[in-house]
């Protein structure tokens, strides 16, 4: 039975779209090609760039040598791997592909050019004998920018029958899919831990600003950090009642926005942040200033805008008497009106220079009589059950 | 069948726990011409020993349940002369340094090269 290269490759290409993991990719593109070309096995060595070394990273065949994953190993030095990586072209294919029955010929027939280089035969007897240890029939190379990235090692037909030259041709096509293929999805991986390392090193760098604040004011020691718990179990629960459409990283930037809320704090001086007494109209003003200011420090970080506008909203009231715009309901974004009802839980029921702590009764006794005017009733309505419900 | 496998003194025991290097190294050594028995745990490794004392082992460092440390120090007690190679993962060093102090003959790390267990084992058999 003949297969249809042209149609296998089309449809193994149109698979690989699909998968962003290599390692789950070369067992498909194995698995396919041992199936289709009725191969006894066929594996695949792929470069460990922290290692330096070249790794079986996956086998397939029910009769062949099948190498368990990660056991084996081949130094960049190796006769078989230095024939790729120096492209000694004088005995490949023209399609860059070497043959084991090739190369045994090869080294049977040019007597006289070893003679004259003695090197060059010990180097091809090793790399002959390293197809032998894995019973190879067929090496595929596969480059990236000119770097040996891989080889695909076929065992030989069932059939005890040469290559074809189509059968040849369609495992260097499909191997160059793959490489493409594999390196994507490499890219993909690496551009998702970079990701990951920047967000939580961002996070962190979040964190630690937060903190600054926070020891800036000593009367609401670790008020940032209960602030951000409160915000976080309200979005929580707002997303599990369906009270908001959630787009894009809803918790995650009700996160930043949170812990960053009162950064606008460290444009305050120290001395009118911790006063005693009451405060008078133009210290009263100042101290509002903040939540202008931290949207200012922010105002650089394009990427956190929604952050940056709770910032500057998260005073602002319901019903449009807060500050610093007097802007109401809707108009203050989601995150903002979170705030507002953690924060102002939290300096409830935390002492002041000036006052006691208020109990948790008469805090949320509070939350209720000015839900609506000043506080987001939905908001207030979740925070309460959640701390009914002892989540808190 | 197994009875009759017991009889014959086997070369080389391949110690492994996982299936797939256990399954490999064996045909690589059949094909090699050596008598070779499999043992999927220390302990099986232990009892195999006690049955019929092969020449080498080919020993993995890290398994479940009894790890390869144990198992070389319990084949040492059960026969000193029993010669044990330890296959090991690059940062072993420490478990390296204890195996030669429980009487391994050398170790091998994983990944590894097939040319140097092939020339590894096949010398300490021949010798």
């Amino acid at each position: 039975m003949t297969i249809n290269y042209k149609r296998e490759l089309e449809a193994a290409a149109k698979n690989m779209i699909l998968i962003h993991r290599p390692d789950t990719l070369i067992k498909l593109v194995l698995r396919t090609t041992v199936r289709k070309a009725r191969l006894t096995h066929a594996a695949a060595l792929l470069y460990d760039k922290k290692k330096n070394i070249y790794i079986f990273a996956e086998s397939k065949g029910e009769t062949g040598v099948k190498v368990p994953s990660g056991y084996v190993r081949l130094d960049p030095n190796s006769g078989l791997i230095k024939f790729f990586r120096e492209k000694k072209n004088y005995l490949l294919h023209k399609e860059g592909v070497l043959e084991f029955a090739e190369i045994s010929n090869f080294l049977k027939t040019k007597k006289e050019l070893f003679a004259k280089d003695k090197l060059l035969k010990s180097y091809l007897q090793e790399t002959k004998y390293q197809m032998q240890l894995f019973d190879a029939y067929l090496c595929i190379p596969s480059y990236i920018h000119g770097t040996l990235l891989g080889l695909l090692l076929l065992g030989s037909k069932k059939s005890e029958q040469p290559f074809s030259k189509e059968e040849i041709n369609f495992f260097v096509a499909l191997t160059h899919d793959v490489t493409m293929a594999v390196r994507n999805a490499q890219l993909f991986e690496e551009l998702k831990s970079e990701l990951d390392k920047n967000h939580s090193l961002f996070i962190h760098t979040a964190q630690a600003l937060a903190s600054a604040i926070d020891a800036k004011d000593h009367y609401t020691h670790g008020h940032t950090e209960r602030v951000t718990q409160y915000c976080m179990a309200i979005g929580r629960e707002l997303i599990k009642r369906k009270k908001i459409r959630v787009t894009g990283n809803f918790l995650e930037t009700l996160r930043v926005s949170s812990l960053l809320h009162d950064i606008g704090k460290i444009g305050i001086p120290d001395d009118l942040l911790s006063k005693k007494g009451p405060l008078t109209e133009d210290e009263r003003r100042d101290i509002e200033e903040h939540a202008m200011i931290g949207s200012s420090i922010l105002n650089p970080l394009e990427e956190l805008s929604d952050a940056i506008t709770a910032v500057k909203q998260h005073h602002e009231n319901f019903d449009g008497t807060g500050y610093p715009k007097g802007v109401k309901a809707d108009e203050i974004n989601i995150y903002a009106r979170i705030i507002r009802v953690a924060d102002s839980y939290d300096a409830m029921t935390s002492d002041r220079p000036y006052r006691k702590a208020f109990s948790d009764q008469q805090a949320f006794e509070e939350l209720r009589q000015y839900s609506g005017t000043q506080y987001d009733p939905t908001v207030v309505k979740v925070f309460i059950d959640i701390y009914r419900r002892g989540d808190l | 069948m197994h009875s009759l496998k017991e009889l014959k003194m086997s070369k080389l025991l391949i110690v492994d726990d996982e299936p797939d290097v256990r399954e490999f190294a064996k045909n690589f050594f059949v094909k090699r011409k050596l008598e070779v028995d499999t043992a999927a745990s220390g302990s099986e490794a232990i009892d195999l020993v006690k049955k019929s004392k092969p020449e080498l082992i080919l020993l993995d460092l890290r398994m479940e349940g009894i790890d390869g440390l144990e198992t070389l120090k319990q084949i040492k007690e059960i026969d000193k002369n029993i010669k044990v190679i330890m296959v090991t993962g690059v940062n072993d060093a420490e478990s390296i340094n204890k195996a030669k102090e429980l009487g391994a003959k050398g170790y091998i790390h994983k990944p590894l090269i097939l040319e140097e267990l092939e020339k590894v084992v096949l010398k300490e058999i021949r010798k």
